[in-house]
């Protein structure tokens, strides 16, 4: 995010992997995405049949975690893949 | 399960409103179990998201997920434990102390050089 891009020589060695998400990152991240909006629906279904309140309120905070992880990792999908890519070097063909 | 007198048991007395004759509906324990067990689910998968991410900014935030995952996982066991729910059973003196004599010699295998335990 904050990084400082020069232009690259088509030689350069790349010393991090570049702020790309790639086929795999994606992948994961719509199965995080999916466990993450089940999780925060089955807290406040279950958080709404129970009677102890400490079990509710504990259960709720479990659920706004899972909301807050979905917002995360969602922003992770607002990746400008197409401007990260043309810093990256490409090989020489 | 009668106590005995050198009892080693560490439980909690359970709560007053818990049901005596359980029926096949779901309780309060019942589902806070089953939170619990979607929270330790979630932590073995993120652990795996965390190590196949490919760049640092990606990388932290799945491991503050899978830390703060673990954080809750860990609190909803505590509360369980205050419910009464869990009975955890103290290891014997005799068999910790065996345990520790045994590893403890083994220091004599350590690769690097440290000092001692005593």
């Amino acid at each position: 995010m904050q990084q400082v891009q020069t232009p690259q020589p088509q030689n350069a060695v790349m010393p991090v992997p570049p702020q790309v998400i790639t086929v795999k990152d994606s992948n994961y991240l719509k199965d995080q995405l999916s466990w993450e909006l089940l999780a925060m629906k089955k807290c406040r279904h279950f958080a709404q049949e129970c009677t102890d309140p400490e079990i509710v309120q504990m259960i709720d905070k479990a659920g706004q975690m899972h909301q807050r992880h979905y917002m995360l990792l969602l922003k992770h999908l607002q990746n400008n893949n197409t401007e990260e890519m043309k810093k990256v070097p490409q090989p020489q063909q | 399960m009668s106590p005995n007198p050198t009892s080693q048991t560490i439980q909690n007395p359970k709560p007053a409103n818990e049901p005596q004759v359980k029926g096949p509906e779901m309780n309060d324990r019942d589902r806070v179990n089953d939170i619990l067990a979607l929270e330790k689910y979630l932590t073995d998968s993120f652990n795996i998201s965390a190590r196949e991410a490919s760049h640092s900014y990606l990388h932290q935030d799945i491991m503050t997920i899978l830390n703060e995952t673990h954080q809750c996982q860990y609190e909803l066991f505590e509360l369980m434990f205050r419910k009464g729910h869990y009975k955890l059973e103290a290891e014997q003196q005799q068999t910790l102390d065996q345990a520790y004599q045994q590893f403890n010699g083994y220091s004599t295998q350590f690769p690097y050089q440290t000092q001692t335990l005593q």
